[in-house]
């Protein structure tokens, strides 16, 4: 139970979608580059501190927060719960994303200056739950202040997924107004699970005419779990699953393929647009799939005893249940898109350091702007809709070796989060760190969510 | 060194202005589940038209007529719902136009065919005859968990249904409809 409570209360302290609104197009890092395989860089190599390199935990919940539920306010704590569980519906959702980088690196190309080559594997965890909003009521509440009322099985959607990705990207300075870039992704997927798209009701109607006092109806059930990478772990036991999905995640798992393509335009010298597409991609999942579907119409209405009027053989109720939804276990290949995550911006840079007294810029650099504004837009596409958000930045450079971005961003989250990144440069060690929902920070629980990143590189 | 400072100042403000205030998970214990659930029981008809055959001489009366019955029926299905259940109420709606009260008798059977429990027993009011609004009676059965830890074992239901005098001039027609109330009372 305590570890329970630690792993919500972990949660609630990092509580967010997969949005990095304060790393993307952040330049001075060779991770923007991950965001954006066309960010306008300008490294001579980097390298990241392999497994340091970025460790990024993005938690959310929409609808309500930790606080609704254990305030310490003496309310019964289920008067709270039966209030959160009125308020939230099934378009609410927890979103969790975690990503550690494993390596990291890329460096200029010797032939031709304006290519710079980057690559790396990276492990990822997301996961997306939609409230059952139907089903948490009938198991919290029962059905006799619902009769008539169907329990859609459409309301149970989300999916799982651990996988490793390796990736190798190609940025070019194709003119000075326009870099593009592309990466070609890898995917090794370790353990899959998704339930989406379910069709069908349960229903107890009321029937005063009929054989009893009600009809529990199963109304065209068709409810689908797909895995991969579940079945052979049903019976190991801990060591083991962790060596499984090892030798997974080094291209043992489920392979996928993927594209990020992505540009920045140089209007003038102060004002640009960017634009990327991450994850233009699928996994096949051909090995270890077992997929669960339970598809049927069923009506329930009593036992018929001591006079069988109806002349009928006696019922075994769980006997017609099967029979009439059979759940059927499948092994067959099945495909799935990545979740496609789109970025854009424009930016507005001005105050260029130029009095020559400070070493605000590396030598042979232009000599760079100080301050930068602009907006961001982010789309990511889930099982149910897209998630948006918007964000409009700040970007400050105050000394060489320190160098910031401050947020705020409009999600389905908060309509008033503040992100901050700071990055700290000295010679060529870097370190940056980055949270957002700074004004939820004194108090976490009540936030709805929160996404940190942090890593060490090695720049040039 | 003052970058170093910088560093490790922003470190510290970052990790010491984040905290998680007001808030007890000690509630969790507390946290208790009380749904209700309403599910169909049993149900029977009886309709003396199907089973009378009115050629017969009325004079000939039939003193007593038992119809007995045995079904599969898993009252209470796994340990977690006995464990769970604070209390189950089986409501019985008899509505009879026949001219004569009816005894329903109900019990339950563990794997070895043994009785467990007692045996309910209730009447049908005698109705009106055919064409008459019917009488209606309702008994309720209240399990509390002692009756269902009783009746844990319970894997068959017999049920039967008793009327005396009868004779083929008997019209009319009886209905049980019956439900049982699941009140669970879950602690996490």
């Amino acid at each position: 139970m305590r570890s329970i409570i630690f792993f919500i209360g972990l949660w609630g302290c990092l509580g967010y979608s997969q949005n990095k609104e304060t790393l993307y197009d952040f330049t001075d890092l060779p991770q923007s580059l991950l965001l954006n395989p066309g960010a306008d860089t300008n490294f001579n190599y980097h390298a990241g501190v392999p497994f340091l390199s970025q460790f990024h935990i993005n938690a959310g919940l929409r609808g309500a927060s930790i606080y609704d539920v254990f305030a310490d306010d003496g309310r019964d704590i289920n008067d709270k719960i039966e209030n959160t569980l009125n308020t939230l519906t099934s378009n609410d959702y927890l979103t969790l994303t975690q990503q550690l980088e494993l390596i990291n690196f890329g460096w200029e190309s010797k032939k031709n200056k304006n290519i710079y080559f980057s690559g790396g594997i990276y492990q990822e965890l997301d996961v997306i739950g939609y409230f059952p909003k139907d089903f948490a009521v009938l198991a919290y509440q029962g059905n006799q202040d619902f009769l008539n009322q169907p329990f859609r099985f459409s309301t149970i959607s989300g999916s799982v997924e651990l996988l490793t990705t390796f990736h190798f990207g190609y940025t070019k300075k194709v003119s000075k107004k326009l870099t593009f870039g592309a990466r070609a992704k890898l995917y090794s997927s370790m353990f899959h699970i998704r339930s989406a798209k379910n069709k069908g009701t349960f229903t107890t109607v009321e029937t005063p005419e009929g054989n009893n006092i009600y009809q529990h109806i199963i109304s065209n059930a068709d409810v689908t779990v797909r895995t991969s990478g579940y079945a052979s772990l049903k019976d190991e036991e801990g060591k083991d699953i962790v060596n499984k999905l090892v030798g997974r995640a080094f291209l043992g798992g489920n392979l996928g393929l993927g594209i990020d393509i992505g540009f920045t335009h140089k209007i003038n010298e102060q004002l640009a647009i960017t634009g990327s597409a991450n994850d233009l991609g699928m996994i096949l999942y051909t090995k270890d799939v077992e997929t669960y579907r339970a598809r049927g119409n069923y009506v329930f209405e009593g036992f018929e005893t001591p006079i069988q009027f109806s002349g009928q053989d006696p019922q075994n109720f769980l006997d017609e249940l099967e029979e009439a939804v059979p759940l059927d276990t499948l092994s067959t290949t099945y495909l799935t898109m990545r979740p496609v995550k789109l970025n854009s911006s424009v930016r507005y840079s001005f105050n260029r350091y130029d009095d020559g007294t400070c070493d605000c810029y590396l030598e042979g650099e232009k000599p760079p702007y100080l301050d930068a504004i602009g907006v961001q837009l982010f789309t990511q596409f889930r099982p149910k809709r897209p998630q948006y958000a918007a964000s409009l930045f700040y970007y400050k450079r105050f000394f060489n070796f320190l160098r910031t971005k401050l947020t705020y961003t409009i999600d389905d989250y908060s309509y008033y989060n503040i992100g901050f990144l700071t990055s700290i440069h000295i010679n060529k060690i870097n370190f940056y760190i980055s949270a957002n929902n700074l004004l939820e920070y004194t108090n976490l629980a009540k936030a709805r969510g929160a996404s940190v990143q942090l890593g060490f590189n090695v720049i040039m | 060194m003052s970058e170093k400072r910088i560093c490790v100042l922003l470190c510290i403000l970052i990790s010491s202005i984040s905290c998680v205030k007001d808030i007890d998970f000690e509630q969790a214990e507390d946290v208790v589940l009380t749904p209700v659930y309403e599910v169909d029981f049993v149900y029977s008809r009886f309709d003396t038209s199907q089973f009378i055959d009115s050629n017969i001489d009325p004079a000939i009366v039939i003193p007593e007529v038992i119809v007995n019955d045995t079904l599969e029926y898993d009252l209470l299905g796994t340990d977690f719902v006995v464990d769970n259940l604070e209390r189950v109420e089986l409501t019985f709606e008899f509505t009879n136009t026949i001219e004569r009260d009816f005894e329903f008798d109900l019990g339950f059977l563990n794997d070895n065919d043994q009785r467990i429990g007692p045996l309910y027993s209730m009447t049908a009011n005698s109705g009106n005859g055919e064409g008459t609004d019917p009488i209606v009676t309702t008994e309720v059965i209240i399990l509390d968990t002692a009756d269902i830890d009783v009746l844990r074992d319970a894997t068959r239901l017999i049920s039967s249904m008793r009327v005396q005098n009868i004779n083929s001039s008997l019209r009319g027609i009886l209905e049980l409809r019956s439900k049982g109330t699941y009140f669970f009372n879950y602690e996490l």
